[in-house]
């Protein structure tokens, strides 16, 4: 009896939750004089999914997807590449400034964008990387670097030395230990560390909006943040631009979960 | 190994990013804002334009029209920006003497392109001895009224202040019997800092106030005519009720949809405003008409002035390319653009005399009202920091007045001081 | 070499924090002292005028409020959430509980500006059904505006931000949750302790580390947040949902103001370190030594 209680509250709260979500879908699957209908319904007998087909062809969105992909797979492997040995270093080694470093690193996760998008703009713009993909993807791997480091730091130290001073014993080098014994321990943590790094580019938004202005560079999220407001508003192929723009998020988050709630939990709780 | 496979991807990226082909100009051309039939019509004449001036090509980029301020300010700074660009002519005092436009009076054959306008909208592109673009589309701003709400209620379009205030009353009711007011008389666009001005400022102009001195020294807003102008607007949302109570979050969308499904019945627009809501319902009608007058002016009816606005082409100074520039810019301003401009009802009025003239002329919707009061319309004025002290000044206090935070002649009076303090600043 | 080998290892990370986060933090600084206007760069020495503006400017005070409000007042309200979330999902009923623990996690897992738009759409005065189903309930007239009023305009931005965030707290309870030993219930059982007890004297006292973590990190990122705000409703109406992120955004870009909007970039900076430095006491008073 209580059972059925709480499954039911349960339930309950999970449709509401997710009222924003179903109210989306439900938007981009309906022509738009149905969009703008009072009192609102959830559905409509002229549903269909040509929104998502004329959104193609509102807006360029098949570039912003490519420009998406782009920057977010580049951004991620750059910044694992940079951060799993900058986090191996911080781990395994004792060496001065070690701490200074450490704290430098907790620090500009805290940085606000706001704080240096004033600057980088310049910065950028002078060394001719303003609307470019390379410029948007070495301040977005910046970015990325510190929650990175932190996180794969705190994965390492949960590997025990033993393993590593076992191989070391055998004639490996310090980066071949890493390579053949470490990283392959250290995988699932990898693999959650990679999945914020490409979750946080791919929703990124401040940086993209400024940094850059055409349409050839722009990213999804800048698409959708820029549309609100003009002269024809098309909600339902927005929505249609939002569901599918959450897709790839999702869909990695279901496939992954553990992991990434493990390595949450790990890298948060240090 | 994988930082090899890594480094190999990223320079083929750069290269990606920064290969250039040197045989062919490369112009950009950004668009702002603009309906889906409007960004059609510009493509297919670019497209035209390639096919008759071979060796250049146009890259052509679509904007947000109301960031259109800081993105281009942004860019020009950075260094960046378009060769070729729409833009509101009242940039041209401001982005003019900065560098950010290049002076087309400076081209050869100027004086001949300059014959092809109406002499007074050409007028709008110039600031002090130069002319920073060619003018694209005239904007009177007018009142819009909902037929069918107007027809069902009985009444006509209003000409006085006083059939103003009378009419919104009238119009804002229950309409569906609820018991909850959802059809309103007049809708403001409170969420577009500049747009909202733009409104706005008609009202005064028809009262007789300036904005400013002619000799763009004094703030002059603030006169009782003003303070009246206000006032009206004012009454209107506290006392009685009459206007969108959401105005202040209203863009163009947020208006558009509220006129289509006859939520609201007027509203203070320009000659976009049918296509836009064709475009949405298809064949929705409306009365265009001037903005009313104050009630002892009812005599000037047909000569007071509205605000004039205009759209211009212009080039970006630090082009690498002015000569081709100019070639597409007058391609796309040319008698023939105009035409299919004009005909095509791409939101705005045509600027050429050729167009003007013509008799296709005749059977463009509301065209006469338009030649009317663009014949006496008056622009912002040409000061640098008029559209700064427009969007950051008198917009906040007007909004802060209407919604009672202030009386209308506080918040005139500190948006004057504060404007004035703006321009002396400015000498 | 083989001294060199951490420092080497650690030089692409370092190049990176120092070509985009440090120098552009010290350009700032240099910048706030300048008098500098976009179009024609700086234009010579300033001293703390542009601070002294800063903070005689109305604007600023007010977006401190509202960023203050935002963070702290969001946070609160989202942990709270969460921790009722991370209870239920302990009851532990199998596969049911794993699913839900997915669906309630969703909104973290969505683009804060796609989260901005669904609401700003959901909340829609004419069109939302938000209002539809409030007025139906009789709580609210159809056609209140929440992101078009001054009053309602913050606090509309807070719910989106508490949904997006609720989920990382719930998470983390959770994790904390199932760390508590079980010998302490039992121990409470045999004591004949009820749940609501167990609750607060057992539950709760184990998720005060937890809890500190998430609060502080939670009012920390909620300052630095300019996506919910800037998509909702850009700092409006009349600047009564403005927050200091977007602010810096409007006296850099859109007034024009290098020097103002730098000064403030600066003064976020502080603050936030400050904050950062709270978030580092409180975390190491958790862990054990």
């Amino acid at each position: 009896m209580k059972k059925a209680l709480v499954v039911s509250v349960m339930i309950v709260l999970a449709l509401l939750v997710l009222l924003p979500v179903l109210w989306t879908i439900s938007t981009s699957m309906k022509p738009l004089n149905e969009v703008n209908k009072c009192p609102p319904q959830w559905t409509s007998p002229t549903m269909s999914f040509k929104p998502y087909s004329d959104m193609f062809f509102y807006l360029p969105f098949s570039t912003y997807t490519l420009n998406s992909l782009i920057v977010a797979t580049s951004a991620t492997a750059l910044t694992l590449l940079i951060g799993c040995l900058a986090a191996f270093s911080l781990s395994r080694f004792a060496f001065a400034g070690k701490d200074i470093f450490l704290l430098i690193i907790l620090l500009s996760q805290m940085l606000p964008g706001a704080s240096v998008i004033i600057p980088l703009f310049q910065l950028l713009r002078h060394a001719g990387l303003y609307d470019t993909y390379l410029g948007l993807i070495l301040v977005h791997t910046a970015v990325l670097l510190p929650f990175v480091i932190w996180l794969m730091h705190g994965f390492f130290q949960t590997i025990p030395r033993d393993i590593e001073d076992a191989a070391l014993i055998d004639g490996c080098s310090r980066m071949e230990a890493l390579r053949r014994v470490i990283l392959p321990l250290a995988l699932p943590g990898i693999g959650a560390t990679a999945l914020f790094a490409f979750l946080g580019s791919w929703n990124e938004f401040f940086f993209a909006l400024i940094l850059t202005s055409s349409d050839s560079t722009r990213t999804i999220p800048v698409g959708i943040g820029l549309f609100v407001g003009e002269y024809l508003d098309v909600w339902n192929q927005m929505a249609a631009a939002a569901v599918l723009f959450s897709l790839p998020p999702l869909i990695l988050f279901v496939l992954t979960r553990k992991t990434f709630i493990k390595g949450l939990v790990a890298g948060a709780g240090k | 190994m994988r930082q090899k496979l890594f480094l190999t991807l990223l320079l083929s990226f750069t290269l990606l990013t920064c290969g250039k082909r040197s045989d062919v100009v490369e112009l950009q051309d950004w668009n702002f804002g603009g309906r889906p039939r409007l960004i059609e019509f510009l493509r297919q004449r670019v497209y035209s334009f390639e096919k008759t001036h071979p060796g250049m090509k146009v890259i052509q980029s679509d904007k947000s029209w109301n960031m259109i301020r800081e993105i281009l300010y942004a860019d020009f700074s950075a260094g960046a920006g378009p060769d070729v660009m729409n833009t509101h002519s009242n940039f041209a005092a401001e982005f003019g003497p900065a560098g950010f436009y290049y002076p087309v009076n400076k081209f050869p054959d100027f004086e001949e392109v300059r014959k092809w306008y109406v002499p007074h909208l050409l007028e709008s592109t110039r600031y002090k001895d130069n002319y920073y673009g060619l003018p694209s589309s005239a904007i009177a701003f007018v009142l819009v009224c909902n037929k069918e709400l107007f027809d069902k209620e009985g009444i006509t379009p209003p000409r006085t202040w006083s059939q103003f205030r009378e009419a919104a009353k009238r119009l804002t009711k229950d309409a569906d019997g609820d018991g909850v007011v959802d059809q309103f008389g007049l809708v403001l666009m409170g969420g577009d800092k500049g747009g909202f001005a733009y409104r706005m400022i008609p009202f005064f102009f028809k009262a007789g106030v300036n904005v400013m001195s002619d000799d763009l020294t004094k703030i002059e807003f603030n006169s009782s005519r003003g303070v009246a102008a206000l006032k009206l607007i004012t009454d209107m949302y506290q006392v009685d009720h009459s206007i969108t109570p959401g105005f202040l979050a209203y863009t163009h969308s947020e208006i558009n949809d509220l006129f289509c499904s006859n939520k609201a019945a007027m509203s203070i627009e320009g000659p976009w405003f049918r296509g836009m809501v064709d475009d949405k319902s298809p064949g929705k009608d409306m009365y265009v008409v001037a903005v009313p007058v104050p009630d002892d002016m009812i005599g000037q009816y047909e000569t007071a002035p509205t605000l004039q606005d205009m759209v211009m082409y212009s080039i970006n100074a630090h082009s690498k390319h002015l000569n081709e520039a100019w070639e597409l810019l007058k391609y796309l301003r040319n008698d023939e653009a105009d035409m299919f401009w004009m005909t095509q009802d791409l939101g705005a009025t045509a600027t050429t005399l050729h167009a003007l003239n013509s008799p296709e002329a005749q059977s463009v919707k509301d065209i006469q009202l338009y030649i009317n009061e663009l014949s006496h319309a008056r622009p912002w004025p040409p000061h640098p920091s008029m559209i700064a002290i427009a969007s950051n000044v008198f917009t906040p206090y007007c909004q802060r007045a209407i919604v009672g935070e202030l009386s209308p002649k506080a918040a005139l009076d500190q948006a004057a001081k504060e404007a004035q303090h703006i321009l002396d600043a400015k000498k | 070499m083989k001294r060199l080998t951490p420092y080497l290892l650690l030089v692409p990370a370092l190049l990176f924090t120092l070509f985009v986060l440090i120098y552009p933090l010290i350009q700032n600084l240099i910048n706030s002292l300048s008098d500098v206007s976009m179009i024609t760069g700086s234009s010579g020495w300033a001293g703390l005028q542009n601070y002294q503006n800063v903070f005689e400017d109305a604007l600023f005070w007010r977006s401190f409020r509202n960023t203050a409000v935002y963070a702290i007042a969001g946070t609160v309200l989202a942990l709270v959430i969460g921790l009722g979330f991370a209870l239920l999902l302990n009851l532990k009923l199998g596969k049911f509980s794993t699913i839900m623990g997915c669906l309630y996690t969703i909104p973290w897992v969505i683009s804060p500006v796609v989260a901005g738009f669904a609401w700003k759409w959901l909340l829609n005065d004419n069109f939302g059904i938000v209002n539809f189903w409030l007025s139906y309930a009789g709580i609210v007239p159809i056609g209140t505006t929440w992101l078009g009023d001054p009053g309602t305009a913050l606090l509309s931005v807070m719910v989106a931000r508490v949904w997006q965030f609720y989920p990382f707290a719930m998470v983390m309870f959770l994790a904390g949750m199932q760390s508590i030993p079980q010998e302490q219930y039992e121990a409470a059982a045999v004591d004949g302790a009820t749940m609501v007890r167990r609750f607060f004297y057992i539950t709760l006292p184990n998720l005060k580390a937890v809890g500190s973590v998430l609060l502080v990190l939670g009012v920390i990122w909620s300052f630095n947040d300019f996506n919910m705000v800037f998509v909702m409703t850009r700092g409006g109406p009349m600047n009564s949902s403005m927050v200091l992120p977007v602010l810096v955004r409007e006296f850099s870009f859109v007034h024009f103001d290098l020097g103002k909007g730098s000064a403030l970039s600066i003064i976020i900076f502080g603050l936030l370190t400050t904050l950062s430095f709270l978030y580092l006491k409180v975390v190491s008073r958790g862990e054990p030594s």
